[in-house]
């Protein structure tokens, strides 16, 4: 007979037990006081389960033989009801530290066993482990898919400028693309078409990329700008969400394009270090308004402990189509404009380096009246 | 296969990511994680209105609860940025209106926000509870009595800094008998008179009220009144803090203090007479954060003020604190952690009080906590930089205000690129950094070698040529925001480094040697960034190529260019040569 509401507790007479089986079909033998932690387990003794070996309640299959011990463990300690605050807490730190992989499926198993004090535990510290960390070091962490940013790297750039080398690496990546997905179907070995081109992708690559390393799929063709490189993280921006779904229709387009490789020119030759500094004419246009440097309004009292990263979010859709005589405009200027850049950085930057400390010497007094534009609105402020 | 939990047990982890970087790191990990993370995110942080469209955010984010949002770029705050401008609010609440109807914060800055707004606002969000309006403008006190009317649930109401125009002080008057829920109400930019009665009631039926500040017109005093119904305040901003001197006033009012035993804050100090400030006394043992940029008060008293107040942690003070006061609260206040020195007379030719760069060299040495200063004064030299730099190694925002532009080192007369260079190369951490004085192309050699954490950086009257820009621009790692004025770069560094502008959140550069051809150029270069040229001579194409726009802004986006833009802005694009807005 199993009577639901009589399962009372006596301590020190007669300690109840249940019996618990797990996803491996191994049984085990716990005392009942701490098994009823669970909200889950409660439920089924209350529903006359766990009272003998030959009825053992079925715990959910994320729970595992050592899930369920380490779970016990906490129930043990916790459903002691004398404990202080402090003392919870002090076994609560102790008790999560341990690897990643255990953490999750603690946290898994403690979830389905409903167990909500244990899953808070084990969430905050699977928190703590990703906080800080870059995307690419949590989906090693957490041994996750690389789906989202393979994805994105292959897909063809759009931009408003047309130019060969950007259409023949939108072609690569176009391929590459179609390849990654061949590979998934493994079951048809299908032949590849032959290619148009001998090359192999890194060779062509790195012809379009220069010297730089701006890696294989460096998602604008820009080369290795150290801001660039450095701002990978925040390329969430190129997530394209809807054209993942939208994959195999896209992949082919030609006409994509970026200005990327004309920005090759522009790109930081670290190299050489070089800069024309042309246009070293004074513009100080004798205004005398004292600097802003400071910013704020006089009482900005939120000092914007550094404002999190905006959010910025992908889902850039243009896809301008310029007419093909201003696109070749645009392509003449930019190598006007790269020519003339190029053409007398030596010599400049001799100047340039020599110009060293020379110092003008102006006179500028701050003139009190009215063109302190600065402070007209410290002024308003202070109304 | 991966650790394979349910979303919900995924959501309850990202709960707890309290950073926005977490939470855009942790939906970039993989498509299952976006998708999730995407479906749980409350809060939204846009640190440039124009950089996202509200239609974007609501189709990725279809269940947020909390918006904040910045528009106008930081240099508005000296009017550089003309009137009509734009960073209108209106479009989003629009769009959340329909998107969010549960909808519970909004937090602007430097936004342009019109009673339209307000009233829609409280008509469309049930549950909303806090609206905080920092730097705006283009409202009344009309709007406010509508969210007061019919916001049931608010509980913050904070207006810093805003302009309002003040029809009338009866908006107060609407919150209805039983709003019993704010915790936090901040009128102090306020001018008229608000019905005090109304005030009081209100005061006295929140039980959460935490932060409350007055504006200049509520009289000291009737400030008893209010601290006796709300002795759980924390933070308190005064009205204007002066009557004619009498002892019940005076006992009135201390008497009112020694109840309010959780005060952490204090500010407003309007009109403030010295005689009373002793009445504050009980508290200032709990004060960490002092805001007194209002209180004209000599050095003397602010020095007997400020020694009491062994806990603070922020001070804002004008500069009759001078350097003595500086050194009395360097010996006193050993939590400092950010120190603000407003001049009190920055249009005067001499200085009118003895503050120097010594007073903060006293509290860099005097300090050991102290991260964020904000120092105006009238000389500066090398030797104190450095020595300031070495003191403080943690400092991380650092924003000196030498008030005549182009000051060398008074001692040696040379530039202060030394100077400058010790602070970046010592602060490791330095975050946000403004100069002044007499500076070279030189400093900004240091800042791109050194200033790897940096992210926004303020330069006035600076530099000798596009040298100096493009350290920055390629040496600066982390950099975000970029304000620069009246400084002789052009559009070599600009263009050369074209690509790192993607990666910073916006540029600011007025007065300096930029073409038009450049900016044109850029615009159709980069389509990811809008090139906004504000020039208020008329259309750029009116003039050479080759001459200097007025302004220009330039920022990241992925929402095009702006459809709202006035008369003398253009968008520098791809498909047409000029556009006219």
């Amino acid at each position: 007979m199993i009577e639901a509401d009589s399962e009372i507790i006596k301590p020190e007479i007669l300690k109840a037990y249940v019996w618990l089986q797990t996803s491996d079909g191994s049984i085990q033998q716990v005392e009942q006081e701490v098994a009823m932690f669970c909200p889950l387990i409660c439920r089924e003794i209350q529903s006359g389960m766990g009272s003998s070996k030959n009825y053992p309640i079925s715990l959910p299959s994320r729970v595992n033989p050592p899930m369920l011990s380490l779970i016990l463990d906490y129930c043990r300690f916790h459903q002691v009801p004398g404990r202080s605050n402090k003392e919870r807490k002090s076994f609560d730190e102790k008790f999560v530290r341990m690897d990643t992989k255990r953490l999750c499926e603690l946290t898994s198993a403690a979830d389905s066993l409903q167990l909500k004090p244990l899953v808070d535990l084990t969430s905050r510290a699977l928190a703590r482990v990703i906080e800080g960390k870059s995307p690419e070091e949590i989906r090693e962490i957490f041994h996750l898919p690389d789906d989202l940013t393979e994805e994105e790297k292959l897909e063809p750039i759009k931009n408003t400028m047309d130019d060969p080398r950007i259409r023949l690496l939108n072609r690569l990546y176009a391929r590459k693309r179609k390849e990654l997905k061949e590979r998934e179907r493994l079951k048809n070995t299908e032949v590849e078409e032959d290619r148009a081109d001998e090359r192999s992708v890194d060779d062509l690559l790195s012809f379009i990329n220069g010297s730089n390393e701006g890696g294989p799929f460096d998602t604008y063709g820009f080369a290795d700008s150290k801001a660039n490189r450095a701002s990978k993280s925040k390329k969430k921006n190129r997530k394209r969400k809807d054209h993942h779904k939208a994959a195999p229709s896209n992949c082919t387009s030609t006409s994509n394009s970026t200005t990327a490789s004309s920005d090759a020119v522009y790109m930081n030759k670290k190299e050489s270090n070089e800069l024309d500094s042309m246009r070293s004419n004074p513009t100080c246009h004798g205004n005398l308004s004292p600097n802003p440097c400071n910013g704020t309004k006089l009482h900005n009292i939120e000092d914007n402990t550094i404002p999190p990263a905006e959010d910025e979010f992908d889902d850039c859709d243009l896809d301008d189509d310029i007419d093909p005589a201003l696109k070749e405009k645009i392509d003449r200027e930019v190598e006007d404009f790269a020519r003339r850049l190029n053409s007398d950085w030596p010599e400049r930057m001799q100047q340039i380096l020599s110009l060293g400390q020379e110092r003008r010497t102006l006179q500028l007094t701050a003139n009190g009246n009215g063109s302190l534009r600065i402070f007209t609105s410290l002024d308003e402020s202070r109304k | 296969m991966a650790y394979s939990f349910p979303e919900e047990v995924l959501e309850h982890v990202f709960s707890f990511l309290s950073s926005d970087r977490d939470r855009n790191a942790v939906s970039l990990v993989c498509k299952s994680w976006y998708e999730i993370e995407r479906w749980c995110r409350r809060r939204v942080f846009i640190g440039n209105c124009y950089a996202v469209s509200p239609d974007i955010v609501i189709r990725r984010f279809p269940e947020v609860r909390a918006l904040e949002m910045k528009g106008k770029p930081h240099f508005a705050d000296f009017n550089l940025v003309p009137e009509g401008w734009g960073a209108y609010v209106h479009p989003w609440i629009r769009a959340m209106s329909a998107a969010y109807p549960l909808l519970e914060e909004i937090k602007l800055k430097r936004m342009v926000v019109t009673d339209e707004s307000l009233e829609l606002i409280a008509r469309s969000f049930k549950n909303f509870k806090v609206l905080v309006l920092s730097s705006c403008e283009g409202f009344t006190t009309d709007g406010l009595a509508s969210i007061a009317a019919n916001c049931r649930n608010l509980r913050e109401l904070d207006l810093r800094e805003s302009e309002v125009e003040d029809l009338s002080g009866h908006w107060l008057s609407h919150f209805p008998d039983n709003c019993t829920s704010l915790v936090s109400l901040n009128m102090s930019c306020l001018g008229s008179e608000v019905s005090f009665s109304a005030l009081e009631r209100l005061v006295a039926r929140c039980p959460n009220l935490r932060t409350l500040r007055l504006n200049r017109a509520v009289p000291i005093e009737k400030l008893p009144n209010l601290l006796h119904r709300a002795p759980q305040l924390v933070e308190l901003g005064t009205g204007a803090y002066s009557a004619e001197i009498r002892s019940d006033i005076f006992s009135n009012l201390a008497e009112a203090f020694s109840v309010c035993k959780q005060l952490k804050g204090l500010s407003g100090f309007w009109d403030v007479v010295p005689a009373f400030l002793p009445a504050m006394y009980s508290v200032c043992s709990g004060i960490t954060s002092l805001n007194l940029s209002y209180a004209t008060i000599q050095s003397p008293d602010l020095v007997k003020l400020v020694s009491q107040c062994r806990n603070l942690q922020r001070l804002w003070v004008l500069d009759y604190i001078e350097d003595t006061g500086l050194e009395a609260l360097a010996a006193s206040c050993k939590d400092l952690q950010e120190l603000r020195v407003f001049p009190s007379d920055p249009f005067g030719a001499e200085p009118n009080v003895a503050l120097t760069e010594q007073g903060l060299v006293s509290v860099s040495e005097g300090c050991p906590k102290l991260q964020s200063v904000l120092y105006f004064c009238r000389q500066m030299s090398n030797a104190a930089l450095v020595t300031i730099a070495r003191n403080r190694p943690e400092m991380i925002r650092f924003r000196l205000c030498i008030i005549e532009p182009q000051a060398p080192d008074y001692l040696t007369l040379e530039p202060l690129d030394a100077g400058f260079g010790a602070i970046v190369e010592n602060c490791k951490e330095l975050r946000r950094l403004s100069m002044s004085g007499l500076l070279t192309d030189k400093v900004f050699e240091y800042i791109g070698n050194h200033a790897k954490k940096l992210e926004m950086l303020s330069i006035a009257f600076a530099g000798d040529s596009d040298l100096g820009l493009h350290h920055v621009l390629s040496g600066c790692e982390s950099l975000r925001k970029l304000e620069i004025r009246d400084c002789p770069f052009g559009d070599k560094a600009l263009l050369a480094n074209a690509a790192k502008l993607e990666t910073m959140r916006s540029l600011w550069m007025s007065s300096c040697s930029v073409s038009f051809g450049a900016c044109k150029l850029l615009g159709q270069k980069m389509p990811r960034l809008n090139v906004e040229v504000i020039d208020e001579r008329g259309p750029p194409d009116s003039r050479p190529e080759s001459c200097p726009v007025e302004k220009l802004y330039v920022y990241r986006t992925v929402a095009g260019r702006r459809a709202d833009m006035p008369g003398f802005v253009w968008t520098m694009d791809g498909d047409k040569s000029l556009t006219f807005s």
